[in-house]
């Protein structure tokens, strides 16, 4: 196998490849170039929104153009803001820090983190409340930003096909300065 | 122009070792090329000829491999295959290397530089045929002493050509805790038998002395010379194969060849990094307990309870290789969990070598894509050459899972879902000492977890038991029947995939396994200890993917004073997992002083009908847990993967299981059930910056428990993390935190 089609890869995204399937693309001598944009593809016709899709940050999540920014939007429609900003601070947080609740998604029992020590966080979609995240962690751990990419970079180095908006203020993390604001 | 030759090596100065180290650093320096290769020029002229060249080099560490195992190994050398055998450049750089710990081409160059600049050329002297060994976490790369290398030079007409190299995980130490991964341990006067590179033998011959510093330094010395005999066999072996090689080629074509061939897989490495990661920065973290308060009462600045923190970033260089720093890691500490950068590296490139290497020669052309920064004064390079590093696996097989665990979230936003999965690995390995009957002494180590570890989920399917082990291609389902019949009071009660036992998600991650171990004629002595990952009181890593819980840690329960006898005499009905000892101890019907413990015992003092039971090699989920489908938590019931009771908490299905095995879910019931647990994420949850706002008082108050403020304390002495943290809490320059 030398490309992955589109019907293929649909299946993979959807959980109803099969095994075999499976293994012939992990058999690929060298991985497709061309599967970034059959993946955007399949994507963008999946979701209800025109955003153009950037890039799949996580199961519900993607970076859209939103006009002249570039946010995160879950596939319910709800918008994160400015990629730039770890996205976890948009969403709502359970936390779990005793016993029985860390044994509610920990069994048996005695695989639970201890909550004398850890808290886990649970981060919810405040659109669909779809879980999208999970951190285990002690009290006082920041946040932790899973994923940060360099579009521009990809897009230009890796894709061959810039971006039209490119600028150096794109890879700068802005966490901290929408913290500073609150 | 005359010949310059190096004084007391009879060599011209261009064949010593030092000479051409500092050519392959000028080199590549000046060209971004391995020794300044610009062009495959064999391989161009005669691709057959190069092709054929390498594959004979390639077989010669197989054959050396399957053969070496069966002249003379351990358990963990046979049976588990806790071994390399590597070809290496004069310099020490792998051109090919066997299955197995293949990640060790780390080391090699750290020994052989070692070597080097400390001119054991000269003295005492690097010849054809010579022995060396090490395992000294400083100065020769190992991870930890349990890893013990033999290395062999190959030279032709006094020149130094190549290095025959071989490593394999021991099965005892001779720390004063006994096995192979002390926790425990003070200082590296703790750590066991160690001992840098040095000159063991010659003529493809250990000294006799070097046998008898196993028997006296280790409390498994006829194993540990039983494992020296099997790398030097192997070793022997691929020293005679090169040999034959170079005289058949040409020498000169031997040490081009060689170039090109390191040159070749550092490009076609960086060609698959590019080609699958996306440039960015991708953060990770994971924590281990070090609880050691009231336990090293002789030595009271080691007495202390430490949560460790491994935090990293993945990026990208300018060419698109990789950069990990692991700034805001812990300072190095008096426990076992330290290492120096070589070990760190061989943890790093665990699963590197295996995710980049796949399609071309695996050298070390890798080690050229990889930047690893470890901080000095930290955990992986720390500002004392005294660190204990006895047991750096404790927590840098999680480090290396945060970098595995950034590449498979690169596969997934760039749309290789066939190749993303939760990368999560615990691991187990029962260890200790103890005195037969007879008043014989013995030590041992059980590797049984170590090698059958389970696949993560993937984005597309649930993971599976027993398939993967992050360190080696060989897993297996947790072999022990060698260590069973070698460590003699250990008997297996029971043995089986621990239900339930994963980190849980759309797609759950593979169900890790559990043994019971019953004491049986315990002698005049057995004492147990544990040397592994992650413990139950932390996950294996902090970050589930994508809303699938990350894989929980290690479960270790002791029962003590048990009433196995009488049950076995009732019904036979015996616990068969470490979660069945603790429920059935809760149901009453086993009795004794039973424990879980949440962090590494110390050693347990155990007679017969004892029970030791651990659990370990689960993954981690991924996905959104309530996204799962329902017939695929019938199914997990149905295989009797999944509890009932847990089924519906987890996920809201309520199924029963009848005598004949058969799952009924009740539908209205569940799909009321997921509906209140929709309803509790909305009720118990809150706007993230609600829940920052409360945080930062939190941190701001100081109401954090002292060693959690102490591990935070510990992290921000590294400046680049400090401000991560205050930029993260908007906490002033002056605050102390």
């Amino acid at each position: 196998m030398e490309v992955v089609d589109k019907g293929l890869l649909q299946q993979l995204v959807e959980g109803q490849i099969s095994d075999i399937d499976v293994d012939e693309m992990r058999r690929m001598t060298k991985k497709d170039p061309e599967r970034f944009w059959t993946y955007l593809d399949i994507l963008q016709e999946k979701v209800t929104w025109d955003n153009k899709i950037l890039m799949r940050l996580n199961d519900h999540l993607y970076i859209v153009m939103n006009g002249t920014e570039r946010i995160v939007k879950c596939d319910c429609g709800h918008e994160y803001g400015d990629y730039r900003v770890n996205w976890k601070l948009h969403t709502d947080i359970r936390t779990r820090d005793t016993q029985d609740s860390m044994e509610q998604v920990y069994y048996p029992a005695a695989a639970a983190p201890d909550p004398e020590w850890m808290e886990l966080r649970e981060f919810y979609c405040p659109g669909c409340t779809a879980q999208l995240a999970v951190e285990i962690v002690p009290p006082g751990y920041p946040l932790i930003f899973e994923s940060f990419p360099d579009l521009d970079r990809f897009y230009r180095e890796m894709m061959d096909k810039p971006l039209a908006d490119e600028s150096p203020d794109w890879f700068k993390d802005k966490t901290a300065d929408f913290l500073a604001a609150l | 122009m005359a010949t310059v030759m190096k004084e007391g090596l009879g060599l011209p100065l261009e064949k010593t070792l030092a000479y051409k180290l500092s050519q392959r650093d000028t080199t590549y320096d000046e060209t971004g090329c391995y020794w300044g290769t610009k062009e495959l020029t064999l391989k161009d002229q005669d691709p057959i000829k190069y092709e054929q060249f390498f594959s004979r080099l390639q077989s010669a560490v197989f054959a050396a491999r399957e053969k070496a195992r069966y002249v003379a190994a351990s358990p963990g050398g046979r049976e588990m295959g806790e071994s390399v055998w590597a070809l290496a450049t004069a310099e020490g750089d792998t051109l090919a290397m066997s299955l197995g710990f293949i990640s060790h081409c780390a080391a090699f160059p750290v020994s052989i530089k070692h070597m080097i600049d400390n001119d054991f050329e000269d003295n005492p002297g690097i010849n054809d045929g010579d022995v060396f060994g090490t395992d000294d976490p400083l100065t020769s790369g190992a991870p930890h002493p349990g890893d013990t290398y033999t290395l062999v030079p190959i030279a032709v007409e006094g020149e130094v050509i190549a290095w025959a190299c071989s490593v394999n995980h021991i099965m005892e130490a001779g720390a004063p805790q006994a096995g192979s991964w002390p926790v425990f341990t003070v200082d590296t006067f703790m750590d066991g038998f160690v001992f840098p590179p040095m000159k063991t033998g010659e003529n493809l011959r250990q000294a006799k002395w070097w046998e008898t510093l196993w028997m006296r330094r280790t409390r498994a010395g006829a194993m540990n010379i039983l494992d020296d005999k099997m790398r030097l066999a192997g070793c022997s072996m691929i020293h005679g194969s090169i040999h034959e090689i170079a005289e058949e080629y040409g020498v000169e074509y031997y040490k081009q060849a060689c170039k090109e061939i390191i040159e070749e897989s550092r490009r076609m490495i960086l060609d698959n990094m590019r080609s699958t990661l996306i440039p960015g920065r991708y953060e990770g973290s994971c924590f281990r307990i070090s609880m050691l308060k009231g336990q090293q009462t002789i030595w009271k600045h080691a007495d202390k309870n430490e949560m460790l923190h491994v935090h990293t970033m993945f990026s990208q260089d300018e060419k698109g290789g990789i950069v990990f720093d692991t700034e805001g890691s812990s300072r190095w500490g008096y426990h076992g969990f330290n290492g120096y950068p070589g070990g760190s590296d061989v943890g790093l490139y665990l699963g590197i070598t295996t995710t980049f290497a796949h399609s071309c020669k695996a050298s070390a052309g890798v080690n050229m894509n990889v930047e690893s920064i470890y901080h000095e004064g930290s955990i992986y390079n720390p500002d004392t050459e005294f660190a204990a590093c006895a047991n750096i696996w404790a927590q840098s097989m999680q480090m290396q899972c945060l970098s595995s665990s950034a590449i498979h979230r690169n596969f997934f936003m760039r749309g290789y879902l066939e190749e993303a999965f939760a990368p999560e690995d615990s691991w187990d390995g029962v260890q200790g000492s103890g005195v037969l009957e007879d008043g014989t002494p013995y030590g041992f180590t059980n590797f049984e977890w170590v090698g059958g570890g389970a696949m993560g989920a993937y984005p597309f399917k649930d993971g599976t038991p027993c398939t993967w082990a992050q360190h080696t291609q060989l897993c297996n389902v947790g072999n022990s029947e060698e260590f069973e019949y070698l460590i003699p009071p250990l008997h297996h009660l029971g043995r089986k995939l621990e239900p339930g036992y994963c980190g849980h998600g759309k797609y759950r991650g593979g169900v890790g396994q559990s043994s019971v171990h019953w004491m049986q004629e315990t002698g005049q002595r057995l004492g147990i200890t544990r040397g592994g990952s992650a413990t139950s009181m932390t996950t294996f890593l902090s970050s589930g993917m994508n809303g699938g819980y990350p894989a929980p840690g290690v479960i270790t329960v002791t029962a003590l004073n048990t009433n196995i006898p009488d049950l076995i005499k009732a019904d036979g009905d015996t616990p068969t997992t470490a979660g069945e000892v603790l429920a059935y101890a809760a149901k009453g019907k086993l009795t004794g002083d039973i424990t879980s413990w949440k962090y590494d015992p110390p050693e347990q003092s155990m007679g017969d009908n004892d029970l030791w039971a651990n659990a370990a090699g689960a993954s981690g989920g991924w996905g959104d847990p309530l996204e799962r489908e329902n017939s695929s938590v019938v199914e997990d019931i149905r295989i009797g993967q999944l509890p009932e009771d847990f089924a519906k908490t987890m996920y809201g299905v309520v199924a029963t299981k009848d005598e004949d095995g058969m799952v009924t879910m009740d539908e209205a019931a569940t799909k009321q059930e997921q509906d209140a647990l929709y309803a509790s994420r909305k009720a118990d949850s809150k706007p993230a910056v609600e829940w920052w706002k409360e945080q930062k008082a939190k941190v701001e108050s100081h109401t954090i428990r002292e060693e959690l403020l102490e591990m935070y304390r510990s992290s921000t002495s590294f400046a680049g993390y400090d401000k991560h943290y205050r930029n993260f809490w908007q906490l002033d320059d002056d605050f102390e935190i």
